[in-house]
Formats: structure tokens, sequence, C-alpha cells
């Protein structure tokens, strides 16, 4: 029984992931032909070619940049989903619905949006000039501020979905007990709230944090292609250089980086619970 | 109580399920209308294509199709290495594909694309000088350019005032204001030409002077944007940047006066897009049949009318239709303007001199 | 009584939903702009909704991007359910293996995944197409689905479909008058999550698609070389102004629903 509950998954994850990470293990360790295909072989050149400070730079900046477009969609996330699961059940699935939608609309289309409306001239600033905060045209765009709106706005309802999930079995008067009970607003959240949602909380800086880091296009559109993610730098190897052994090397360690943190994430969960327990 | 809660929840769900249901069911119905126009012909001969997006228009397809009863599949790509990905897996069954110039020295290299008949191909002659043997295939023996363009740069001319040369990309008078297309063969156009090296060159010492042009020119530059560098010239938020000839920067071209699009002094580049048929293709007769449909003047006019590129074809010249689009340069440069532009080839053995320079440009 | 904070935080909860909006108020206004070029405003227009009703490749590539999100998300959803229920009979490192498991495809970067499975495609000759095309899918939606739903399943109280089978309910019973009830809300969001992610795909569609099975995000993509067009902005209009529709439609019905409850009680 348990078994062929597990099949489905366990069959999609050994087939569609293992066997092609295999895949992506040995070619790390083969040398490129000049055509972009792959030469058999072994070596380490392309573990030692990463050593470069250069790509060191671009791991750093890219941790940066998820860790804190994580932080801030948690943020939203929590407050958005408490928010749904405060309304009334009918309204909750409404609302998600409401939610998702403007996903419907193409992906680039959206980020087109974002480019008109951030330059020079746009309804940003617009709304700036007016309220004094800006004289004049002003470059919002390409900036590393603009590609930052562009990753909030992809991940918020990555983050909002697993948050709310754990959040909407909560009934109503667990909160206004607490509150009965002399708690005030924020011991409602940290010591009622917070702890339900925390697997929900969990699971969406999971979906936004790893996500963030394989992000291509995002920085090319609205960043200006100057400072570049994880993601453009294995995309860049993959396509332009042709240089596939290298890029797989690269996703190697992107994957061992990321089981370390998560690792030590796990960690620290796991002490701070015991803690409050 | 409890009762009626639970009824107001299944009929929720149903409510919900049905309406997702329905969004669904109206999509792929839209869809179906589309894709049942298609099919027009039947008669189970088909085509599979595989080409750039809008290089090759629905009309001229759909003509083909009326006229041979060929059912065609236009499937479209983004780049040529995702191509090349493609057909390298032995997986995808395409039996005409488009590649750019120098994909198509890759692609015979890697041996996915099989040398063309050519007792079975009616009007080559009809194709320009430049492209009837080509330096990156001989004798046309694996492809047919069917579109080409050229890589240059554009500015705005209420911020300078002519340019005509590369060094104005370089220029630190307009630092904030510049930018270069986000391709790295195409950026090393630029970074080579204007260290007074060819376009072409794969010389590592050469390579390394263009690194050095490129990296000192990024402090300079606003951003590395290959998609709406055109709308960014005219809206004046760039005064120079490095382009692609085509579509998009053509139609800036003719709306807005004050953009124009130059091929540099220093030479400039041009590329061409032209079909090939890949190894183990099945529909070959379809495809020599949609070769020597394309090699028409009348049908290569078409890719100038309806899609807005420069054709190959001499001759398509007399049937254009928008006579405006032969004088804009974002589309056809003139012969002076391109004398001194090389195809731009594939590096081979230099690549690794290419990706270890862009990156440091990339990272610096 | 409702504190000042709450006022607050439903206020700026309401702000994040408006500014999910805002991109897509752009999207409608342009899609009646006049002009070719997508940014310049030159007059009231409809005449790209008439460019988009002709455009058949862009409807066909409609029509497998609906097909694909629809099965994927449909197959996800339902392995994340199963999955969930083992798991939950799973103890120690089986149960550590397998959610390991779950979230690999997410520790990979799409690129190389896709590469990777095409590459596995190859080696099995499967002609690239639908089939490939949703597996793609299955694997990228698959881990949203999983935390989703295994987060609900855990938190559902287990000794409810315990009771439900002390009285005399079979498992299957169980299942599908207790557990699947409780699970409504996380099942549909889980499915419409990796309905929209499978919808927005671009990277792993680049590498699993074949014949005929071009996407709306590939063709759109594939356009950017030679600029969007406005008639992509009268799709994306089309698309939510629908599904808006629908959505008020089912809240109308679901007001007067409950005000009519409200009478009988």
């Amino acid at each position: 029984m348990t078994t062929a509950l597990l099949a489905p998954a366990g069959l999609t994850v050994v087939g569609l992931v293992l066997v092609p990470l295999l895949l992506v293990v040995r070619n790390s360790f083969a040398s490129a032909d000049s055509y972009g295909g792959i030469q058999g072989g072994f070596t380490l050149a392309n573990y030692q070619d990463l050593l470069d400070p250069i790509y060191l730079k671009v791991f750093g900046y890219s941790l940066g940049m998820a860790g804190l477009n994580t932080m801030v969609c948690l943020v939203l996330g929590y407050v958005v989903s408490y928010y749904l699961a405060s309304r009334p059940p009918q309204r909750q699935m409404l609302l998600l619905l409401l939610i998702i939608l403007p996903f419907w609309t193409d992906f680039l289309v959206r980020t087109f949006a974002w480019i008109n409306l951030l330059s020079p001239g746009g309804p940003v600033n617009s709304l700036t000039d007016a309220i004094g905060f800006t004289d004049g045209p002003s470059q919002w765009i390409p900036s590393q501020g603009a590609s930052f709106i562009g990753l909030v706005y992809a991940f918020l309802p990555t983050a909002i979905f697993p948050i709310y999930a754990s959040l909407r079995g909560v009934d109503n008067s667990l909160g206004e007990a607490a509150r009965d009970l002399g708690c005030g607003w924020w011991r409602v959240h940290s010591r009622v709230l917070l702890p339900i949602a925390r697997p929900g909380m969990l699971a969406a800086a999971l979906l936004t944090f790893i996500p963030t880091l394989g992000v291509f296009v995002i920085p090319v559109l609205l960043g200006g292609g100057r400072d570049q993610l994880v993601g453009n730098l294995i995309v860049t190897l993959y396509t332009e250089f042709r240089n596939q052994p290298m890029g797989a090397a690269a996703s190697v360690v992107l994957l061992l980086l990321m089981v370390a943190s998560m690792a030590v994430f796990g960690l620290a969960a796991r002490r701070l619970r015991r803690k409050t327990a | 109580m409890k009762g009626t809660l639970v009824m107001r929840g299944r009929t929720l769900r149903r409510t919900v399920l049905a309406a997702s249901i329905a969004t669904v069911t109206a999509l792929v119905a839209t869809g179906c209308g589309g894709s049942d126009s298609d099919s027009a012909g039947g008669g189970g001969k088909e085509l599979n294509i595989y080409a750039w997006a809008g290089e090759i228009p629905e009309t001229v397809v759909k003509r083909f199709e009326k006229e041979t009863g060929i059912k065609v599949t236009l499937d479209t790509f983004d780049s040529n290495e995702t191509m090349t990905a493609k057909l390298s897996s032995g997986s995808a069954a395409y039996d005409l594909i488009e590649p750019s110039q120098y994909s198509v020295q890759q692609l015979i290299g890697q041996q996915l694309i099989q040398p063309l008949d050519h007792s079975r191909i009616k009007g080559l002659d009809n194709l320009a000088e430049k492209f009837r043997d080509p330096s990156y295939d001989k004798g046309n023996k694996y492809s047919i350019p069917w579109i080409w363009g050229t890589t240059g740069f554009a500015y705005n001319d209420k911020c300078i005032p002519s340019a005509t040369s590369w060094k104005t990309l370089f220029d630190e008078k307009y630092k904030g204001k510049v930018y270069m297309l986000d391709n790295m063969l195409a950026a090393y156009i630029a970074g080579l030409q204007v260290t007074g090296s060819r376009a072409t060159s794969t010389d590592e010492g050469e390579i390394k002077k263009a690194t050095e042009a490129l990296t000192d020119q990024k402090k300079i530059l606003a951003g590395y944007n290959s998609t709406n560098y055109p709308q960014l010239l005219s809206t004046g938020q760039a005064c120079a940047a490095e382009a692609w000839s085509g579509t998009a920067m053509a139609k800036v071209v003719a709306a807005n006066p004050n953009v124009h699009y130059v091929i540099p002094e220093e030479g400039g580049s041009i590329w061409t897009d032209g079909l090939s048929i890949p190894k183990g293709a099945k529909n070959t007769d379809s495809a020599y049949q949609f070769i020597n449909y394309l090699l028409k003047p009348e049908i290569a006019a078409m890719a100038t009318d309806d899609g807005g590129s420069a054709s190959a074809n001499a001759k398509a010249r007399d049937f254009i239709k928008d006579k405006k689009t032969l004088e804009n340069p974002a589309i056809y440069a003139s012969d002076e303007a391109i004398a001194k532009a090389d195809f731009l080839l594939d590096p081979g053995k230099a690549m690794k001199h290419f990706q270890q320079g862009w990156t440091k440009v990339k990272a610096s | 009584m409702k504190h000042a904070l709450d006022t607050v935080t439903a206020w700026l909860a309401r702000g994040v939903i408006a500014f999910l909006y805002i991109p897509i108020i752009v999207v409608v206004v342009l899609s009646f702009n006049d002009s070719e070029i997508t940014y310049k405003w030159d007059g009231f227009s409809t005449r790209w909704y008439g460019k988009l009703a002709d455009n058949t490749e862009l409807l066909a590539a409609l029509q497998v991007s609906a097909e694909v999100a629809l099965i994927s998300a449909t197959l996800a959803t339902a392995c994340g359910l199963l999955a969930a229920m083992g798991m939950a009979r799973l103890r120690g490192k089986g149960k550590a293996i397998f959610s390991g498991g779950l979230f690999l495809p997410l520790i990979i970067p799409e690129i190389v995944l896709g590469v990777a499975l095409l590459s596995v495609f190859g080696a099995m000759s499967a002609d690239l197409g639908m089939t490939t095309l949703v597996l793609g899918h299955l694997v990228v939606t698959l881990p949203y689905a999983a935390l989703i739903v295994l987060g609900a399943y855990n938190a559902l109280d287990s000794s409810l479909p315990e009771a439900a089978t002390d009285l005399g309910c079979n498992a299957w019973q169980a299942f599908r008058r207790v557990t699947l009830p409780l699970l409504r809300q996380p099942l549909l969001a889980a499915w419409l999550l990796c309905f929209t992610i499978s919808f927005g795909n671009i990277v792993m569609s680049t590498f699993t698609n074949g014949v005929g099975s071009t996407t709306l995000p590939l063709r759109v993509y594939s356009m950017l070389k030679g600029g969007l067009t406005p008639e992509i902005n009268a799709l994306g209009t089309l698309l939510v102004l629908f599904t808006l529709l629908i959505i008020l439609g089912v809240g109308l019905r679901q007001m007067r629903r409950v005000l009519v409850g409200a009478d009988r009680s």
C-alpha cells in the first residue's frame, strides 16, 4: 500500500530527475569539444576553472539577492496569508484565484509592462515627481532595484500559497481565545499563529530561495544584464559558451551549496524548536 | 449547522472546479479554432519546420499549404544554441531548419545536417551574389540563405549629432546612455573592430585586446540589452546602442526620424539565416519542395512585406510591394555600407578565449 | 474586538494583491493602443484583437499551453497527494530520503535538468512532443505540489480518518469522505500554483517540446528578437478578463447562496 502510494512520485523523481542528475555529474568531469558537444574522458579542469574569484563573486551576489528576496516574500506572504485565512471560507478560494490570476498573462508581457512603468517619464516616475520625491526624468531602469522588484513580483505567489495552505486550518477562535487570555497582538502572532504557519513558511522559503538562484531573464531585462546571478552564468555556459561540462560543474557546485545550506537551515530550525519547546 | 457548512463547501468546490474546467475548455476551444484552419490541406503529406519566430511569415506557410496540400507544422526557437541542442539529442523530428551562418558550420561539424541534392533545387541563381558560395558554406552545399541582416549600432541624433564609428559606443561623454547587445559574439564584433582587428579574428592576442576594450567600456554602459534597445533609443533613454538590423529596429527607424541605424566604418558584420535539412529527416521531398518554393522571387518578397526582414533573393526586390523598406537601412543595408562587413564565423577552437574574455567582462 | 494592527495588516495585504495587478493594468491599456510600437500611446483601437483572431500560430500555442498545464498540474497534484499519504506511513531514514528526493528537481537549475532530460529522451529515442513536454513540466511542478500538500496533510488531525475507520468506513471511504474534503483547499491551492507555473514555463519547455508542441511562452520568447507585437497584450488582457468574469460570476452566485442560506436559518 505504502509502495503504491509512493510509486508515482518516486518513479518520476528516479526516472526524470535522478537519472538525468547522474548524467550531469558525469558530464561535469568530461571535456567539451569545440562544437559544444561532450567528449568523454575524465578531468577536474571544469571544477578548477570555477575556483576563479570571478565565479565566487557571482555565487556571492546570487546568495545575497536570493536571501533578500526570500525575506521580503516571506513577510509579505505571511501578511497576505493571514488576511486570506481570516476571511470567510468561501471568499478564500476566490481571493486565491485573484492572487494567481495576474500570472496567467505571459511572464515576458508582464516584465515588459514593468519596463514601461519604470522608464523615465513613465507612470512611476510621474508619481514620484508629483509627490516631490524626484525631479524630472529618473533612471529607475535598468537597475538592481528594478531587478529586485521583478524578483519579488515573480515569487510572491510561490510564497503566499504554501503559507496559506498551512494557516488556513487555523480556527479564527484560536487567535481570539489567545487574545481573551490577555495576549497582545504580537504575542498572538509570534506564539500562536507563526508556529502553526512554520511548515508553510519553511516550504515558502525553500520554494523562493532556491529558484531565485536560477533566475536569468529578470536580471537581464530589468537589471540591464550587468550583475549576473548563478542562473545567468549557467545559461551562458550551456548556450553561448557551448561549454556544457563546465555548466554541469557549476550546477553540481550549486547543488552542493544548496544541500549544505539546507542542512544548516534544518539544524537551526531544530535547535530553535527545542528552545521554544 | 455543520451540515450546511459541508454542503456549502461541496458546492463551492464544484463551482470552482466547474469554473476552472470551463476556463480551460474555452481556452482549448479557441485554440482548436486556430489549428483547424491549419490543417486545410491534409492528405498525409507533412513538413515539420523549426525556425526563428516571424522569419517565415504565416502567409508564406499558408500559401504553400494551399498550393501543395502539404501540412506544415512550424515551431520556433529563440537561439541557434537551443535549436542545436534539440537536434543533437536526435529526438527532434524536423525536416527543415533555419540556422544562422555560424551555426551551419557547427551543425556540419557535428554532422547534424545533410548535404543538399542540388539537382533537386531550382532557382538558386535568384540569390544575391554574396549569398552564393558564401565563406561559411562553400557552394551552398548545406544551406540556402533565406533572409539576412547586419550587426551595427544605432543612435538618437537628439543626443549625438552624427556617428559613424564603433568609437561612439566607447565614448565617456555618453556614460550611462550606451547599451551593448547581451550577446558574446555580437559584443566582440565591436570589441575586435574598435581595436583594429577583424570581426572574424581567432587570434588570442587580438581577443585579449578586445576583452580589455570591452571591460573598460562596461564602466560607461547603462547595461546589456538585446531585446528592447530600439525602444530605449526611440525614447532617448539610450543615446547609442549596438544593434541588429531587422523588424524591431526597422520599425523604430521608420517611425522616429531621430533614430539612425548605421554600419560602422570599421566594417560591422553581416548574418544570414538559411534553410538546411537535418540528418534523418523523414519528409525530404516536402522539404525540397518548400526550399524551391521559398526560392521563388514573389515568395521571397513576402519575407520583407509580411516579415519585415531582408530577403537573400536578389530578384525579390521587384516583387516587394512596400518600396520604402528597400530604403530602410535597418532592413536593407546599401552595398557600400556592407562592403567591409564579413560573415561572422564559428570561432572553433578560439571559443575558449572568447569564453574567458567575456566572463571577465561580465564579472568586472 | 479588532486590533488596530489587524486593520493595518489587512490593508497591507490588499495592497500586495493590488501590487500584483499593476503590470496587468498596463497590459490592458496597451492592448487598446493603436500604435504598432508597444510603448507609445497613439489613440484607442481594438485592431489588435482582430489581429489576434487571425494569428493561428499564437492561438495554437495557447492551446498547447492550456493542455500541458491542465495535464501536468493534475498529475503533479495527484502524485503529491499520494506521496504525502505514503510518507505519513514511512518512518526515519526512508522518510528523509524520500522527501529529499522530492526536493531534487527544485535544487537543480532548470536549464541543467532540461538539457539532461533531453539527453535522456534522446538515449531512449523517444520522439519529442506532448508527452515529453508534460513529463518535463511534471518534474518542474511536482516539488511545489508535494510541499504544499505535504504541509497540509501533516497538519491534518490523523484521528479523524481513524475515527471514520472505527465507525465502519473502509479505507477508500475514509479517504473520500474525510481526508479529501479536509484537504480541499490545499489541493486546489497546489493545483492552481502548478497550473500557473506550467502555463508560464519557458526553460523546461525549451528542451522538452517537439514538433507541433510550441507553448505560448516559447512562442512569445522567440518573438523577442523581432520585437513583441501588441497582439500579445490583447491575448493577455483576454485571458485575465475572461477568468476575472468567471471568478466574479462564481463570487456573485456564492454571495446569493449565502444570503439565501441566511434567510432560511
